[in-house]
């Protein structure tokens, strides 16, 4: 709101260099700068209050978690994680492990070359083709669910992980196409000049000078592949029912079943989201480059 | 487009193309790359470098949905007479759609469920928050988006548990902060339920994208703006607003056409009570899959896809006019 003529003399000296890191104004105005802060804190507690609450309880006992409002410093126990690894949800965490990893390695494989080759040399036309791979994101899954079913049905293949993999890598293509294309515009087209008048082949200028400029893309689209196929949840729930159950279908199973029981549903959650967490959080920086300059860019 | 391999394809056009005020290779790089064979991958081993990757679309993404065009003519269910032999019926099921009010409900729905959570609620809050982190310290910043990015990451089948625990009638800890005894929240308020839940759910991403936008407002046109004595809404509006125009028709392009799309307030509401909360894509769920109506099902799926294919265009058509501006 009030920004002071005061500022201009207190951000001059330092302001230049700090280039990136930093904020206009460091001279904030005390009182709303304040009250700003408090609400950005309060917006951000809001927002992370169901996970706290999720981690919380999932370490209380039944009895504990059962009451209202939640005991916060009741004694921990492992009592839910116990009830909840003793319900058998090894097949379905294997199925969730086998279907994200696979889909994601397809996609790398797939996407790579083709995101190479359209932006390396895009014959003119091939704009049209990075749109076609755009417009797909705009397909909604309700919408071709049906065909898929119908299909799956005929061809044998419903509650088959296959199936659930080859459906995961089509839908995450798109999107990884488009993030490794953004990135691969970074490269240097003098250096794959000097690398063709040098007469290195496709391999090794793939390797020594393409590679370095993208290994982050790739780390970020496989993230961000990895993390929406085990969150995946309608095709999987409409696909498969016993032997090729993800674990997001076997949590809502779960939950149907031992909705009450809040202890060992948290701790069912948290397991089921430790993966995703974990990748979110290992590449956090990568994941909103990777994002955003696909989305932009 | 002659498929040469020399490097000095790449360098002719510079001399008519542009009248060069700056001299050297550097101005013809962006066109070399847009045009020419840069490495010499040559065109057969380009195609074949994408042509798995379209075909997978193509045949996995693309098909079915053409598919839905076609069973969207049809009188086909799972059960009933039009299980055994689907009998063609041409437009019929657009025609009992459009003049169906439930459906007419379901889209008003959507349109509300979209523009007020996705539009305005996310994109607002998630560029405030962008907003607030270019002043805030680091560890601030990093810890703040670290919890809102919580809420996005996490698989869809955790959240909707959460969001049933936290709104439950009796033992849900909402009623019990904010003292409410036996509110029924999904029940009383389905829509602005799945409203506030989306824009828990979604906002992580505008903060994102947003936050890396803003980092390519120059200083120098703030810093200039301020020695002008521009207030800092008067920044906003003249320099910061202007720039990112284009981040901002991209986000709100995509999280309008993933809120469209979003079937997660099924898990929170199934859709009603009484179709109160009954979005087009629930809409769907329940009439295709769960009541077996494949054919209507499939047309109303199909006119979906033609709301967002009108968004897209209207987007694209957005973004083109801009782009003169931008280059």
């Amino acid at each position: 709101m009030s920004t002071t003529t005061r500022q201009d003399t207190g951000v001059a000296p330092g302001g230049e260099q700090r280039a990136r890191s930093g904020a206009v104004t460091h001279a904030k105005p005390p009182r709303s700068g304040m009250l700003l802060s408090l609400l950005a804190w309060v917006v951000g507690l809001l927002f992370a209050l169901p996970v706290f609450w999720m981690v919380l309880t999932s370490f209380h006992s039944e009895a504990d978690a059962a009451t209202n409002p939640p005991s916060v410093f009741a004694p921990l126990s492992l009592e839910g994680y116990r009830t909840f690894f003793g319900s058998d949800p090894w097949p379905a965490l294997l199925n969730s492990l086998t279907a994200s990893v696979l889909s994601t390695v397809l996609v790398l494989v797939l996407a790579f070359p083709a995101a190479y080759a359209l932006s390396i040399r895009p014959v003119r036309k091939w704009t049209d083709v990075m749109f076609f791979f755009l417009s797909t994101k705009m397909l909604p899954v309700v919408a071709g669910i049906l065909p898929l079913y119908l299909f799956a049905q005929k061809a044998h293949l419903l509650d088959n992980i296959w199936w659930l993999i080859l459906l995961y890598t089509t839908m995450n293509l798109p999107i990884a196409v488009w993030m490794l294309r953004s990135f691969l515009a970074e490269v240097s087209v003098e250096m794959l000049e000097a690398a063709e008048v040098d007469g290195a082949s496709l391999s090794r200028t793939l390797r020594e000078i393409v590679a370095p400029v993208v290994m982050p893309g790739i780390a970020s689209a496989a993230l961000i592949c990895f993390i929406f196929s085990w969150n995946e949840l309608l095709l999987a729930r409409v696909l498969t029912s016993t032997v090729a159950a993800t674990s997001p279908v076997y949590l809502t199973g779960f939950v149907t079943s031992q909705g009450l029981f809040l202890a060992k549903v948290c701790a069912a959650s948290l397991v089921v989201s430790l993966p995703v967490l974990a990748a979110g959080f290992a590449a956090q920086d990568k994941l909103v480059q990777g994002l955003s300059m696909g989305a932009v860019k | 487009m002659a498929p040469s391999t020399s490097p000095a394809a790449d360098l002719a056009p510079a001399p008519g193309g542009a009248p060069a005020p700056a001299p050297g290779p550097v101005a013809t790089t962006p066109r070399a790359r847009r045009d020419g064979d840069v490495v010499g991958l040559g065109r057969a081993r380009a195609v074949a470098f994408v042509a798995p990757a379209l075909v997978l679309v193509g045949v996995f993404l693309v098909f079915p949905a053409a598919w839905t065009l076609y069973l969207g003519l049809l009188d086909y269910s799972l059960t009933g007479s039009g299980a055994q032999a689907p009998v063609f019926v041409g437009l019929g099921n657009y025609t009992s759609a459009l003049s169906d009010p439930a459906f007419a409900k379901s889209l008003y729905l959507t349109l509300l469920f979209v523009g007020g959570s996705a539009v305005l609620g996310q994109n607002v809050l998630g560029f405030s928050l962008a907003w607030y982190f270019r002043a805030a310290q680091r560890p601030v910043r990093a810890t703040l988006s670290v919890l809102v990015l919580l809420a996005w990451i996490l698989p869809g089948s955790v959240v909707a548990f959460l969001w049933q625990a936290l709104l439950d009638r009796r033992n849900g800890t909402l009623n019990a902060l904010i003292g409410t005894t036996d509110m029924a929240w999904a029940l009383d308020h389905p829509m602005a339920v799945i409203i506030v839940f989306n824009i828990w759910r979604g906002t992580a991403f505008s903060m994102l994208l947003y936050t890396a936008a803003l980092s390519t407002v120059p200083r120098s046109h703030l810093e200039v703006a301020r020695m002008a004595g521009a207030t800092r809404w008067q920044q906003l509006r003249d320099v910061v607003l202007p720039t990112v125009k284009r981040h901002i028709l991209t986000n709100t392009l995509l999280i309008t056409l993933w809120t469209f799309n979003d079937f997660s307030p099924y898990l929170l509401t199934g859709g009603g009570p009484n179709r109160e909360s009954e979005v087009l894509p629930v809409y769907i769920y329940k009439e295709a899959i769960i009541g077996g109506h494949l054919g209507y099902g499939s047309a109303i799926s199909l006119l979906l896809l033609l709301a967002n294919l009108v968004i897209a265009v209207v987007y694209v058509r957005l973004l083109r006019t801009r782009e003169p501006e931008a280059a």
